[in-house]
């Protein structure tokens, strides 16, 4: 009986995963070697041609790219922002940290949905906010597109993501700063170092471990993020900022073939296992260190 | 002299910072024909709180409002309950296969939503809960527990375990022990999760647009969309829903702040 | 004391998550779009059904028109989904092909209920030997041209292709002296994949371009003609540049701020868009005119086919009431119901007989100039794969070839190529 304790109190947690997340993969997996459409439902067998299809189609590739663009530069420049908003707020200048920390924080409390709309209104050509700045500062013509244009629709997702993300960043990197033992600082300042080298030898070593679990964390997050894009852009315009989870809506829902959403979501599920074991790996040596 | 410098530059940030719900909260105070406007007018002649009364008009938001507060509510207190369950046994016990139920936790975390809906969507038109409460708060449970285990199984590492063996000795069931010892520690880690479930169930979208289909069950986030119709966009209320929307989180998150961030920290670097 | 709280909040969760078990029939009318005038008249109308039919209850939702094609198979390959909907026509191929729309023609009184309309408006829900709906609102696509834009440069409405590059081109200028053009002759709405198709090929219509062959066999629309009317939008993009820039992004909302705000001049639309304009801009004025005809097809200006499109409602096989539907249906789309389509502006025309015969309907602004349309228009061929061709294929293809991406003859043999792989059954 006392053995068995620690399964009961699993149980509940295990029903819940197994039903509603373990049986869609598997679901998942054999639609993907199957003849599936909306209309007509599973057809039979079909070993690898769903793979094949997604491998040959050069949209797979162009939404691999973005997404990992997407996820990459879009949590590198979030961690960027978050740890100078950090470093800001933890100059400790009294209650106006106190408040703007909050205010800093609101872009991760909003819902995407309605921080995609928010940002969509921003940039649009014609009546938005952000033309009509540039435009007056010169900086761009006025009504120049931004989401219309298939160069810049993905920078500007990501610039909404970035928005969303950084609080997250900052207030894990805040809790970092306030742990680097000031001793370390001290004996620094004994020694003459500038705040820069400071910076560089003390700061930044000691929220390695910080940095690399939000980075791993962000990438796969923002690799599974159907959100921002599908409201901001929904993939477009012509598929330029078409990422990996629209994708898989794009090809079950949109051209109703299920098998090749289906492999999609197979291939997308192996690649973020990939890199949860590099997230666990790097858990490991950070508790080592 | 440099304080005074500094605080400029903070506020200057959290203006830019807040420029989204900036516009959001000025669009929804205008009446829609001055919406889009060149140049952009944050204020208008017109200015009124009009729209946030004819939303509820327009579309039947206290309906919504009431649907996600149920399906967040239950889901939050089902994710706590059943990840407390969990995550204690992963902290205090050791156990064959726990590698295993972690690793099946963890990966549970990585699956893409659009690629789980549609056997999802099956699963629940045979079990009858489709366009239910309950078939939300199911999916929407099972969609949160394995980062609520994660962040619980974080915070009670941080709680020694000297203080439960002391209890033990005293003559506790290990049961009790979580009860009256565990639980009332890791109060701010409980509170940090309850937030953050709270917040993953009220914010969600995907599932929440595809599991329901009457008005009587859908949330918030599918009602701001369905303000973009066929012929009409009817932007002004929709930026009066999205304000109503954020300020539950606002206060939330306000209130919790310090216990939220200690927690989140303590869970994470775990 | 904690715990009892728990259980009384699951409880009553509970409680309130059983629905009501009511007597009698209830009927689930989903309802796609419209202009909150066609919703207002829609509850009404239901409204009098109940009342003329105690014992029938029927539960009206409202969802989105844009993601009605996901949410309908979603629900119909599940085996839900409701009794009654309102749909696209074109749906009638798909649809009845796999099975999820009634055969209306089997009810009995059905010969006398295919009295009331316009034949070949009720060709539109037929497919096969099968009609899978009653038509409701009947679409032609036509060209809206900025009243206020149009009379300020001192123009007149193009009717052929070069009147139209020309229109465009005169009326594509900066207006505020600050070197950027702020004024374009054409918006297009590249934003909706299926309601860009909708308005690109009305041009290969009048050209006398097919889709596809009579025999839906063979796909037709990259013939020279074809090329020579996407060629024209292509040049008005890359040349002129008298097409907005951002239209890739835009859907109906940024077509109707653009030509509300005097930014636009030209848009291919229908009978919603006087409404939907006036609805944001009250008294702004229009002409509305056929789409216009290749120089050389001049004469037949008022008869070349444009696009015709058209809404019908259905009744979902799978329903446990048919005949109560069926009765829904029919109240929903019967000649009274239909005059509201003339008297108060709904967003369409209507299609029974009686009503675009009335005394009102000669009488209503752009009311003749629809059913001289109608009368010649053409829907999209009654192929099962239509719809996935035209938004999947035709809209990229087509938008590649104005942006510049590819010419627009390679575009139009490549997407020919890829639609009649559909056709054939290949991937």
């Amino acid at each position: 009986m006392k053995k068995a304790t620690p399964y009961l109190l699993l149980v509940p947690a295990l029903l819940f995963t197994v039903f509603v997340l373990v049986y869609p993969l598997v679901q998942n997996l054999i639609n993907s070697f199957s003849d599936v459409s909306m209309i007509t439902g599973r057809s039979g067998w079909t070993g690898f041609s769903n793979y094949k299809h997604v491998f040959h189609d050069t949209l797979f590739w162009r939404s691999f790219g973005n997404t990992s663009v997407y996820a990459v530069v879009g949590t590198v420049v979030a961690l960027i922002l978050g740890l100078g908003f950090a470093l800001l707020l933890n100059l400790k200048l009294g209650k106006i940290t106190t408040v703007m920390g909050c205010l800093y924080t609101v872009p991760w409390i909003i819902s995407p949905v309605v921080a995609g709309f928010a940002w969509k209104w921003l940039l649009n050509d014609h009546f938005g906010v952000v033309n009509y700045w540039l435009a007056s500062a010169g900086i761009v013509k006025a009504g120049t597109t931004w989401l219309g244009n298939p160069g810049t629709a993905l920078i500007c997702v990501m610039l909404a993501r970035i928005w969303q993300f950084y609080p997250f960043a900052m207030v894990m990197f805040l809790a970092g700063l306030q742990s680097i033992p000031q001793e370390q600082y001290e004996a620094a300042a004994v020694d003459g170092a500038t705040m820069v080298r400071r910076f560089f030898h003390i700061t930044l070593p000691n929220l390695k471990t910080v940095t690399s679990v939000m980075l791993v964390l962000g990438v796969i997050w923002s690799f599974n993020d159907f959100n921002m894009v599908f409201v901001m852009t929904r993939g477009g315009p012509m598929n330029s900022s078409m990422v990996l989870p629209v994708l898989v809506r794009e090809f079950s829902f949109v051209q109703f073939d299920l098998g090749k959403g289906s492999a999609l979501s197979v291939v997308i599920f192996a690649l973020l296992t990939t890199l949860s074991y590099l997230y666990l790996k790097v858990l490991a040596r950070g508790e080592s260190t | 002299m440099k304080k005074t410098l500094l605080s400029i530059v903070m506020i200057v940030l959290a203006l830019l910072v807040l420029l989204p719900v900036l516009w959001t909260l000025s669009t929804s105070m205008k009446p829609l024909s001055e919406v889009n406007q060149y140049p952009p007018q944050w204020t208008s002649s017109a200015m009124s709180l009009k729209p946030y009364v004819d939303m509820f008009f327009y579309l039947p938001f206290l309906t919504y409002t009431l649907n996600s507060l149920i399906v967040a509510c239950s889901s939050t207190v089902l994710t706590l309950l059943f990840g407390s369950l969990a995550a204690f046994a992963f902290s205090r016990f050791t156990f064959p296969g726990k590698q295993v139920f972690l690793l099946i936790f963890l990966l549970s975390q990585m699956l893409p939503g659009a690629s789980v809906i549609i056997p999802l969507f099956q699963l629940l038109q045979k079990a009858e809960l489709y366009d239910t409460y309950w078939g939300l708060i199911l999916v929407h449970t099972a969609v949160l527990l394995p980062f609520v285990i994660w962040l619980l199984y974080g915070f009670f590492q941080t709680i020694p375990r000297e203080i439960e063996d002391a209890a033990l000795i005293d003559g506790c069931s290990r049961m009790m022990a979580l009860r009256k010892i565990i639980l009332p520690l890791a109060l701010p880690g409980i509170g940090a999760t309850a937030l953050f479930s709270f917040l993953g169930s009220w914010n969600e979208f995907f599932f929440a647009l595809i599991l329901t289909s009457s008005d009587s069950t859908r949330t918030i986030p599918v009602g701001i969309g369905l303000f973009v119709g066929e012929y009409l966009d009817v932007w002004n209320q929709m930026a009066a829903a999205a304000i109503l929307f954020s300020i539950p989180p606002l206060i939330l998150f306000t209130l919790t702040r310090k216990t939220f961030i200690k927690g989140l920290v303590a869970g994470a670097s775990k | 004391m904690k715990r009892t709280t728990f259980i009384a909040l699951v409880l009553s969760i509970s409680l309130l998550s059983c629905g009501k078990k009511s007597d009698g029939i209830v009927l689930h009318d989903w309802n796609f779009g419209g202009r909150p005038k066609l919703i207002e008249f829609l509850r009404q109308r239901v409204y009098s059904f109940e009342k003329t039919h105690p014992g029938i209850k029927v539960e009206q939702s409202d969802k989105s028109w844009n993601m009605i094609r996901e949410i309908l198979y979603a629900d119909f390959s599940a085996g839900a989904g409701p009794d009654v909907m309102n749909t696209h026509s074109n749906f009638a191929a798909e649809f009845g092909e796999a099975g999820f729309y009634y055969p209306v023609n089997k009810f009995p009184d059905f010969e006398q209920v295919k009295q009331w309309y316009v034949p070949h408006l009720l060709e539109s829900t037929r497919y096969k030997d099968n009609y899978y709906g009653l038509p409701s609102s009947a679409i032609a696509f036509v060209l809206c041209c900025n009243k206020e834009l149009f009379d300020k440069e001192g123009i007149a409405p193009p009717k052929t292709w070069s009147q139209f590059r020309e229109a465009a081109k005169r009326l594509t200028k900066d207006t505020d002296g600050d070197g950027v053009i702020d004024q374009f002759g054409l918006v297009l709405m590249g934003g909706d994949k299926g309601g860009f198709a909708y308005r690109m090929i009305p041009f290969f219509f009048k050209a006398g371009v097919n889709v596809m062959s009579e025999d839906l066999k063979k796909i037709e629309f990259n013939s020279p003609m074809g090329v020579a009317a996407l060629k024209l939008i292509a040049d008005m993009y890359q040349v002129d540049h008298s097409i907005t820039p951002g239209f890739l992004a835009y859907t109906h909302s940024e077509v109707n701020d653009l030509f509300s705000g005097n930014k636009a001049a030209m848009s291919i639309e229908g009978p919603w868009f006087r409404g939907m304009v006036g609805d944001k801009n009250p008294g702004k004025d229009m002409y509305v005119v056929p789409v216009p005809v290749p120089d050389d097809m001049i004469a037949q200006y008022d008869t070349a086919p444009t696009l015709q499109d058209m809404v019908m409602y259905s009744i979902n096989a799978r329903s446990k009431h048919l005949n109560e539907a069926w009765e829904l249906l029919k109240h929903l789309r019967n000649e009274e119901a239909d005059m509201f389509w003339i008297t108060q502006d709904l967003g369409a025309t209507a299609t029974t007989k009686s009503a675009l015969n009335s005394r009102e309907a000669k009488s209503i602004k752009d009311i003749p100039l629809y059913i001289n349309e109608l009368n010649h228009a053409r829907p999209w061929p009654p192929h099962p794969q239509m719809i996935a061709i035209a938004s999947n294929i035709y809209t990229p293809y087509c938008q590649k070839a104005i942006v510049g991406e590819l010419s627009p003859k390679a575009a139009l043999d490549q997407a020919a190529r890829e639609a009649q792989d559909l056709v054939d059954g290949k991937k």
